[in-house]
């Protein structure tokens, strides 16, 4: 019988399938938070630990900070902390957090320190009480406005309007998003899927000028929503739109590079989101954990961070060319809102 | 038959281990993690906007099943039982789909007949309603055609019909008659697995509906998770990612075992045996135009949108001599990439081999066709978005596992499983039984006659799933990009901090780096000639 005959593949199969499970675990590759891109370590300020005992051993970061960026601040971490090894794990928010929420339900986060992107998921994890109180020794260089008791801001994300060569009449504000001389030719970021642009919706929607009204102006103008930041630039880059709604630092590569487009800095204020870091409660080395966090607030961590083109929190740290006033929601208000902000803006631009 | 019935228990408790490890338990855990997070959140998601999400999903994974399984046939039908000039070519033309992933698969679509694509710069025509419910659609099916192509070329390979075809035309029967009622039916099997292959793939797109479906406002169920996982810092979004999963599983499994069902076969099979393939008739010239023109605007300009867009200097300037630049190449391949592409490569076959192993050890001790309860059971992970995989196998192995190589492989097994599964049983179903019958009677053991007569027969089924199973691996991106750890980095993660650095040619250039790669990688493997035709056949040409 053929079925009696297949029965033996069994016994290949069985064979194989050890010999496959037994390999792996050992299989290493070049470890991605090997400490060895030459990031920004200009200027050579050592200025160490400042407490008595350096802090050692291994430190786990999770974080949804772009590669250049973590490269670069590993590097200049390393040189004032030599006796600290760094294991990164980066992805997207979406999938930190999944990966964040699997570990709670077995076991525990792996991690010891949270870079993120945006204040939001953050502050989900801190009214979860995950993170540890502290006061880092930097705390002084960082706005009120840009950290709470247990996270801090260690860079500005700023949401500004992006248009390509040629674009008449050149927009200047917010407003000109909803003008009819650019209908239909304007792109802006799906909040649904990324932190900085839900932090716009948040911005507008609580804001006396503009309202949850100004999503509704821009669907009747024939806006589009694309997915992410940096498609509104690639589409406005290539023509398909000739505005949108995108991420400085994304604008100002893609202008570095030789795109043909321009910033335009909103008159009425670009809208700042700030990239905190936080330690959770459960590391296991808090001396090492809160030297790297506070390592992002010293001059030399933002130096790094400024080096690869975002703007730095501290202001005698310099950065990249800011255009203008920078306005931020409330972010304690719009975390308490998001369902209803997000339900909103879905009514209007569907899905 | 002791010695065989013997076997048959190892086989089963083999099996059975297996199922609960890497299917049952992850599953297990995932659920009732989500049941303490609190489904209460369950009835607003669905309540609200879900129900329109299940129904865009369901009519799109439909439209794109039947579409593409008749384009797959029809070109199957057409390089496997005719002659057609060139036809390793058109083969090789037909997969290379397979070897780019999904994420630029819309992407280098917007490139070639966008609004600003190569078209609509060349001749002013656009594809109208790319970004919408019909772009989707038209971009899935052209996915899905290599998919179902190598699913039923394998299958015609195992066994083809000639003597009841000639018998049916010489009895008078037309060449549509003949195809009608002799080819088709007795395909069947292998029709089914590769409708269920595709349906469930389909249901599971996330590449394609978020780049053509967001502008238009376009939410199926895997954007509508996607969103979820986004928030899932919060239990209550965590619990209705899970349960908006566990929606989606279902949905597709009894989908599947509901058409399952209306296509099985009953009654015995035929016991035609195998005889030569007689000569093919030469292929008609409407055919073949039909075929290759498929080629050209579903593969060939796609695919040149794509290098376009990696050899362009600044996203936006014209790809013109002056705007050219290979350096996008360089910037993809540095020693990082370089490095996970070794790890990727590595893990990519071990889940070839393990999933075309556990496919046919299933198959072997349980069930012939797919549609049994173990072909369902393992559609179940098949069904998850990759991500709810990485998150369900995290749970249960999270522990012990954690940032090794064998979590990913674990999860690859999870989610790749029924990849390698259906092929293969949908294959045996078509053994001609009575060649191992007649092994056995001259004597033969089981092992003689599984090497000599079971797996030569076999093997078509068996390589076109491992090569579909190492296709779909290498360029998985949501599980790895959620359960690497330092010492376990594939180029899923690679492709992901790249990607998010924001440049698209970047992103293009490694696209079309690892395609080239594992087409080449495909080549050298025919060029071995090492495995029987089936490779050449059914592989790359």
């Amino acid at each position: 019988m053929a079925r009696t005959i297949l029965g033996a593949l069994r016994a290949v199969a069985i064979a194989l399938l050890l010999v496959a499970c037994a390999s792996p675990g050992s299989t290493a590759s070049p470890s991605p938070s090997v400490v060895s891109s030459p990031g920004a370590s200009d200027g050579a300020p050592s200025v160490g630990p400042t407490t008595s005992t350096a802090p050692s051993g291994t430190l786990t970061l999770y974080t949804s900070v772009t590669q250049d960026t973590v490269d670069a601040v590993l590097a200049a971490y390393a040189v004032a902390y030599p006796d600290v090894s760094i294991d990164v794990f980066r992805a997207p928010t979406g999938e930190l957090d999944a990966r964040i929420a699997a570990e709670r339900a077995s076991g525990g986060v792996g991690a010891d320190v949270l870079w993120g992107t945006d204040p939001l998921s953050v502050q989900a994890y801190a009214s979860q009480d995950l993170f540890k109180a502290w006061t880092p020794a930097e705390v002084d260089a960082v706005p009120p406005a840009y950290h709470t008791d247990t996270f801090w801001g260690t860079r500005l994300l700023n949401m500004i309007i992006v248009y390509r060569d040629g674009v008449t009449p050149e927009p200047t504000d917010w407003t000109d998003l909803v003008d009819p001389a650019h209908a239909g030719r304007v792109a802006i970021p799906d909040p649904g899927f990324a932190g900085s642009a839900f932090g716009a919706l948040g911005y507008f929607a609580s804001s006396d000028a503009y309202g949850i009204d100004y999503y509704a102006a821009l669907k009747q103008n024939g806006a589009t929503q694309v997915q992410a930041i940096p498609e509104v630039l690639t589409s406005v880059a290539e023509g398909q739109y000739d505005l949108g709604m995108t991420l400085d630092k994304t604008a100002r590569d893609a202008i570095a590079a030789g795109s043909p487009v321009h910033i335009a800095w909103p008159t009425s204020g670009a809208i700042a989101v700030y990239s905190p870091v936080a330690v959770f409660d459960s590391t296991d080395n808090p001396g090492a954990a809160e030297s790297f966090a506070n390592f992002l607030l010293t001059v030399e961590g933002q130096t790094a961070i400024a080096d690869t083109g975002w703007q730095p929190i501290r202001d005698d740290v310099a950065g990249p060319e800011i255009g203008g006033p920078q306005v931020a929601p409330d972010w304690n208000a719009i975390f308490d809102r998001q369902e209803e902000l997000l339900r909103d803006y879905r009514s209007i631009f569907g899905g | 038959m002791a010695e065989g019935s013997r076997w048959r228990a190892t086989g089963w408790v083999a099996l059975a281990l297996a199922l609960l490890g890497i299917v049952a338990w992850p599953l297990f855990r995932l659920l009732s993690t989500a049941w303490g997070a609190g489904l209460g959140g369950l009835a607003a998601a669905i309540g609200t906007d879900g129900a329109a999400a299940v129904a865009t999903s369901l009519w799109m994974a439909i439209v794109v099943t039947v579409a593409s399984v008749a384009g797959g046939t029809a070109l199957a039908l057409l390089t496997e039982r005719s002659a057609v000039p060139g036809v390793a070519w058109l083969r090789a033309g037909i997969l290379a789909p397979l070897l780019i992933p999904d994420f630029v698969t819309a992407i280098s679509w917007t490139r070639a007949y966008g609004p600003v694509g190569i078209t609509a710069r060349l001749t002013g025509v656009e594809l109208p309603g790319l970004y919408g419910p019909v772009g989707i659609v038209v971009v899935l099916v052209a996915g899905a055609v290599p998919l179902a192509y190598l699913v039923v070329a394998a299958g015609l390979r195992v066994r083809s019909e000639p003597d009841l075809e000639r018998a049916a035309r010489a009895s008078g029967a037309t060449p549509w008659e003949s195809l009608r009622q002799v080819t088709l039916p007795l395909l069947l099997p292998v029709l089914g697995a590769a409708a269920a292959l595709v349906f469930v793939t389909t249901m599971n797109a996330f590449g394609t509906p978020v780049v053509l479906g967001r502008p238009a406002g376009v939410v199926t169920m895997t954007t509508r998770i996607y969103q979820d996982l986004a928030f899932s810092s919060t239990p209550e979004a965590f619990a209705r990612v899970v349960a908006l999963s566990a929606l989606l599983v279902l949905l597709a499994v009894v989908t599947v075992a509901v058409a399952g069902r209306a296509l099985a076969i009953r009654g015995e099979r035929t016991g035609a045996s195998a005889g030569p393939v007689a000569a093919h008739a030469p292929a008609s010239r409407a055919g073949t135009g039909a075929a290759w023109a498929f080629v050209v605007l579903t593969v060939l300009l796609p695919l040149l949108a794509l290098v376009l867009t990696a050899m362009t200097r600044a996203v936006g300037l014209t790809p013109l001599p002056p705007n050219l630049t290979l350096a996008h190449f360089a910037a993809a391949l540095d020693a990082r990439t370089v490095a996970s592409l070794g790890t990727s490569l590595v893990l990519a076959a071990l889940t070839a081999i393990g999933a075309v192993l556990l496919g046919g050890l299933a198959t072997a001790v349980a069930s012939r066709r797919g549609s049994g309860p173990v072909g369902m059971m393992v559609l179940l992970t098949f069904a998850l978005p990759g991500s709810v995989v990485a998150v369900a196998i995290l749970i249960a192995y999270g522990v012990t596992l954690r940032d090794t190589l064998a979590i990913l492989l674990v999860a690859y097994l999870a989610k790749l499983w029924a990849l390698g599964q259906r092929p293969v049983a949908a294959a045996v179903s078509r053994l001609p039984a009575d060649l191992a019958r007649a092994a056995r009677v001259h004597g033969a053991g089981s092992f003689t006659t599984l090497r000599t007569v079971v797996l030569p027969l076999l093997a078509p089924a068996i390589v076109a799933a491992g090569l579909l199973v190492f296709t779909v691996a290498i360029n998985e991106v949501t599980i790895s990009t959620l359960l690497y750890g330092p010492h376990a980095t594939t180029l899923a993660v690679s492709i992901v901090n790249l990607q998010q650095l924001g440049d698209p040619t970047v992103t293009a250039a490694l696209a079309v780096v690892l395609t080239a790669i594992v087409g080449l990688a495909a080549l050298g493997l025919l060029l071995l000639r090492r495995v029987p035709w089936g490779a050449a056949g059914v592989g790359l040409g």
